[in-house]
C-alpha cells in the first residue's frame, strides 16, 4: 500500500482549514487526534471523548500510551507502533485499548505520520474505531461453531490446509485443533479418493460453483472408515478474492447403513419378484406346450383308433370292437383332462379384461355349450342383473357349476337344476341349485382343490379339475364362490361377483 | 347384420330363424349407423343394450357410407376391433367387389342367393360354420 | 361355382393330422384337390412356384389355404404376416387357420395377422368329419372366392 501524508494545515487554506477542523470535531463514531512526534496528545475531538471518556482538557498533553493495556506497555508496544509508522508513514492494528474508566473495547487503529512541507516528521494522526459489536458477534459466532458436536465444521485456506477446527470435528474425526491445524484436508479422505484426485476436485468444485457437495466415505484419525455428507463453500473478500473453504461434514453412517439396508431389501425382493415372474412364465409355458404337445398323439390315437373302428370294424370281433372302444374312451378322458388343465392354467394369467356381462346372456351360453342336457335345467334369472367380470371365465365357471349340478344326482332319476340371480349390496349372487346326492361338510372345502375327487370315475367320471377352475376363475374376477349342500340334501354354489352400478 | 333393403332385412333374418341355434341378428340400416354402433358412440353407448357383435354381415351398396368402407374404417382400428371377422352378403358377384372386399379384409364374401330355400341353405352352412366350428376372437 | 376343382394347399407338419384331415375330406367328398406341404418354407415356395413346385399342372395355384401355426422353419404367424404384408399379390388367397391351440392370444393374433378363419383341430375322432362338412358346404359351396391371385406365381 502507498505511503500516505496528511499534510498539516498552512496558513494559506485557513478557510479550508476551519472547515475541516469542523468536520472533525463533528464526527463521533471516530476517535481522531493528533499526536506529537513523542507520542503526546495534542487535540481531541468528540469521537475521542465519546469512545475513551476522557474530555479535552484533562487528556491533551498526556501521552498516547495510556490508552494501551498493561501487557501491551510491557513491551513497550506504543512506541513501537510510532517508530514503525514513523518509518513506513503507517501503522494499522487490531486489538483491546483501555477507556478512562479502565474498561476494554476492541479497537481498530490507525496511526498515520504527518509531513510539513519541506518533508520533516511534525507528529501522528490518530484514528480509533471501536469494534466491540462487531468482535463479540464474531466471537459469539465463532463459539457457535466451535461447540457444534453433530457437525464438523473447519476452514481451509486456498491451499487446503486446516485453519480452524470446531468440537463437532474432534468428534467425527478423531484429531485435536493442535494436531491437525496446519495440516492438509485431504488426510480425511481414503486412498482410492486421494488416489483419483478427488481432494483437489472438491476444491475446484467450490472454486467454480461457489460451493461443492457429494457425500461418500472419509477416514478418521483411527484409520475408521465413516459415510459422510460433505459440503465444502468458497470464501471470498470483498474483491471477490479466494480467502479459502468453509467445509462442513456430517457423519450420516448410521443413515447410509440403514438406506443400503433398505436397498438391499428391495434388490432381493426384485429379485425374487423377477424369479417368481420367471418361473410364472415358465409355468405358463410349460404348461400350454404339454397341453398342445399332449394333444397331437392323443388325436392321432383316437382319429386313427375312430378310422380303425369305422373303416374295419365289420373285419373285428365283438371282443376286438370292446377294446376299441376302451381305447376311444380312455383317449377321450384324457383330452378332457388336457383340456381341464389348460383352462386352469389359463385362468393364472395376468391379462384379464374385466367388462360389463349380463348374468342371463352368460348362463345361456353356458347352456348352449350343454346341449341336450341344458332342458333339466330351470332359470329364473334378473335380465337387468350384470357383473363385472371376464365373459369367456364367466361362461367356463358356469358351465362347470352347471354341469356338475346336472352330472351329480342319484342313478335313474332326473337331475333338477335352478339358476337364480339376486342383486345384493354391490354384488350379484348367482345360485346353482341341484336336488342331487349332495356333498359332506367335512368335503366342502377340498372340493375346490385340483385334482380332488369324491366318487369314482365309475359312478360320476370327471377330472377334478372343475371346481378349481371354478374357485380360481370366480377370485380372478375379484368374486368368491361358496357351496351349502349336506349329504342327500342337493347343493347350492352360490357366486358372488361385483355388480355393474345403475343395472338392477 | 347391416342391410339398408329391409325386404332383403327381413328374408335373411327369416332365413337365420328357422336354422337358428341361439344366433341374434341384430339389424343396423347403413354404414354410418354400423360404424356408431361398433365404435359404441351415443346412442350405442350402453354395451349391455346394445352387446359388441361376435361377427358382422355386411351388405356392400349401402347409403352414407358404403360397406367396404365401414370394413376399412373397422381394419383400421388399433383395439380388438379390428378383428372382428366381418362376411361380406352382397346381391354383387362382381369381381372387383370380391376381389376388393378380400384386399380390405373381409373374411369371407357371401352372394345373396336368389330363392328363399339357397337363403335357408345359405344360413345353416353360415351357422354351422361360424358359430360351431370357427374360433372367434376375443372382442 | 364352377366344375373345376379347387386345390386347396394344407401346411401342416403333423403327418397324422394331414391323414385324417384328408381321410375326413374324402368322407364328407370335398369338392376339392387337396396338397400338403410340412412347412412354412415350403408354404412359401409352393405359392411362388419356386423349387420343387414350378410346374403348375403338378402344383396347381391354390384357391384357399389350410394353415397350422406350430411349424418347423418359418410358423404360421410368419408365414400370414409374409402373405398379407410383404407379397400384396396373396392379400387375398382366403386362408384358414387349423391348429392344435386356441389359446386367445394365439386365435386374436392370427386374425390381425389377416387369417379369414380359425379352427381347433378337433380332439373328437368324429367332430373331423363334422368339420370337414361344414367346411365343404362353407367354404366350398357357399364362399365366392376372389380370382386366383398373379403376378408372383
Amino acid at each position: 500500500m502507498a505511503v500516505q501524508s496528511i499534510p498539516l494545515p498552512n496558513p494559506s487554506h485557513l478557510h479550508s482549514e476551519r472547515i475541516f477542523r469542523k468536520l472533525i470535531d463533528s464526527v463521533t463514531d471516530y476517535a481522531i487526534f493528533v499526536l506529537d512526534p513523542t507520542g503526546h496528545i495534542v487535540t481531541w475531538n468528540p469521537g475521542a471523548e465519546r469512545m475513551k471518556g476522557y474530555h479535552a482538557d484533562e487528556i491533551i498533553g498526556r501521552h498516547f500510551s495510556i490508552f494501551y493495556p498493561p501487557a501491551d506497555l510491557e513491551w513497550n508496544k506504543p512506541a513501537y507502533e510510532l517508530k514503525v509508522a514513523a518509518e513506513t508513514g503507517r501503522f494499522e492494528d487490531e486489538n483491546w485499548r483501555v477507556r478512562k474508566d479502565g474498561s476494554r473495547f476492541w479497537a481498530n487503529v490507525v496511526i498515520t505520520r504527518l509531513l510539513d512541507d519541506e518533508g520533516r516528521m511534525v507528529g501522528f494522526g490518530k484514528i480509533t474505531r471501536d469494534l466491540s459489536e462487531r468482535r463479540e458477534a464474531e466471537q459469539r459466532y465463532r463459539l457457535l461453531i466451535e461447540q457444534v458436536t453433530d457437525y464438523a465444521i473447519f476452514s481451509l485456506d486456498p491451499g487446503g490446509i486446516v485453519r480452524s477446527w470446531n468440537t463437532g470435528a474432534e468428534r467425527i474425526k478423531g484429531y485435536k485443533a493442535e494436531e491437525i491445524i496446519g495440516q492438509h484436508f485431504s488426510r480425511f479422505y481414503t486412498d482410492e479418493d486421494r488416489a483419483k484426485g478427488l481432494p483437489a476436485q472438491m476444491l475446484a468444485r467450490a472454486t467454480r460453483d461457489g460451493h461443492a457437495e457429494t457425500e461418500g466415505w472419509r477416514v478418521r484419525k483411527n484409520g475408521a472408515r465413516f459415510w459422510s455428507l460433505v459440503v465444502i463453500t468458497a470464501m471470498r473478500d470483498e474483491e471477490g478474492n479466494l480467502t479459502g473453504f468453509s467445509k462442513v461434514t456430517r457423519d450420516i453412517t448410521d443413515r447410509k447403513q440403514l438406506l443400503d439396508q433398505v436397498r438391499q431389501h428391495a434388490h432381493e425382493l426384485e429379485l425374487r419378484v423377477a424369479e417368481r415372474d420367471k418361473t410364472n412364465a415358465e409355468l405358463e409355458a410349460f404348461s400350454y406346450s404339454v397341453s398342445h404337445d399332449l394333444r397331437a398323439p392323443l388325436r392321432a390315437i383316437s382319429g386313427f383308433t375312430a378310422a380303425l373302428q369305422e373303416d374295419y370294424g365289420d373285419k373285428l370281433d365283438e371282443t376286438g370292437r370292446d377294446y376299441l372302444d376302451q381305447v376311444l374312451q380312455a383317449s377321450a378322458r384324457m383330452n378332457q383332462l388336457v383340456t381341464d388343465l389348460l383352462n386352469y392354467s389359463r385362468l393364472t394369467r395376468a391379462d384379464m379384461e374385466l367388462q360389463p356381462i349380463a348374468v342371463a346372456a352368460a348362463v345361456k351360453a353356458a347352456l348352449a355349450e350343454l346341449d341336450a342336457d341344458a332342458q333339466h335345467v330351470k332359470l329364473a334369472i334378473d335380465k337387468r342383473h350384470a357383473v363385472v367380470g371376464h365373459e369367456a371365465t364367466l361362461v367356463q365357471v358356469l358351465f362347470n357349476l352347471i354341469g356338475n349340478a346336472l352330472k351329480f344326482h342319484e342313478p335313474g332319476k332326473q337331475p333338477r337344476v335352478t339358476v337364480t340371480s339376486e342383486r345384493n349390496d354391490g354384488t350379484i349372487a348367482v345360485r346353482v341349485r341341484d336336488e342331487g346326492i349332495g356333498i359332506a361338510p367335512q368335503h366342502q372345502e377340498r372340493i375346490f382343490k385340483v385334482f380332488e375327487r369324491l366318487h369314482g370315475q365309475e359312478a360320476y367320471p370327471g377330472t377334478g379339475i372343475g371346481l378349481a377352475i371354478v374357485k380360481r376363475g370366480i377370485e380372478r374376477m375379484g368374486g368368491s364362490v361358496r357351496v351349502q349342500s349336506d349329504l342327500g340334501q342337493g347343493s347350492t354354489f352360490t357366486l358372488e361377483l361385483p355388480a355393474v352400478d345403475g343395472a338392477d | 347384420m347391416v342391410e339398408d333393403d329391409p325386404a332383403d332385412a327381413r328374408l335373411v333374418q327369416r332365413a337365420f330363424q328357422k336354422v337358428n341355434h341361439g344366433l341374434k341378428l341384430l339389424r343396423l340400416k347403413d354404414g354410418d349407423e354400423a360404424v356408431s354402433y361398433l365404435a359404441g358412440d351415443p346412442p350405442f353407448d350402453n354395451r349391455l343394450l346394445y352387446p359388441m357383435p361376435e361377427m358382422v354381415l355386411l351388405d356392400i351398396k349401402l347409403p352414407r357410407r358404403s360397406g367396404l368402407e365401414v370394413l376399412e374404417w373397422l381394419r383400421r382400428r388399433t383395439g380388438p376391433l379390428r378383428r372382428l371377422p366381418v362376411v361380406m352378403l352382397t346381391s354383387s358377384r362382381h369381381s372387383v367387389d370380391v376381389n376388393r372386399a378380400y384386399e380390405l379384409g373381409a373374411n369371407s364374401y357371401l352372394a345373396k342367393p336368389d330363392t328363399a330355400s339357397g337363403l335357408e341353405e345359405l344360413a345353416r352352412s353360415f351357422q354351422q360354420y361360424w358359430t360351431r366350428f370357427n374360433q372367434p376372437p376375443s372382442l | 361355382m364352377g366344375p373345376e376343382l379347387k386345390t386347396i394347399l394344407l401346411v401342416e407338419d403333423m403327418d397324422a393330422d394331414a391323414r385324417l384331415l384328408r381321410r375326413a375330406f374324402e368322407k364328407a367328398a370335398v369338392h376339392s384337390t387337396l396338397v400338403a406341404v410340412p412347412n412354412g418354407d415350403e408354404a412359401i415356395a409352393y405359392l411362388l412356384g419356386e423349387g420343387a413346385y414350378q410346374d403348375r399342372t403338378l402344383y396347381p395355384r391354390p384357391g384357399l389355404m389350410i394353415l397350422d401355426i406350430k411349424l418347423p422353419r418359418r410358423d404360421g404367424f410368419e408365414v400370414l404376416d409374409w402373405m398379407r404384408r410383404q407379397r400384396p399379390a396373396f392379400r387375398r388367397l382366403p386362408i384358414i387357420v387349423l391348429a392344435t391351440s386356441c389359446a386367445p392370444h394365439d386365435v386374436d393374433r392370427a386374425y390381425e395377422l389377416g387369417a379369414n378363419s380359425y379352427l381347433c383341430k378337433p380332439q373328437q375322432p368324429r367332430e373331423w368329419l363334422h368339420l370337414a362338412e361344414a367346411f365343404n358346404d362353407y367354404w366350398i359351396q357357399a364362399n365366392q372366392d376372389p380370382d386366383p391371385i398373379r403376378g408372383e406365381s
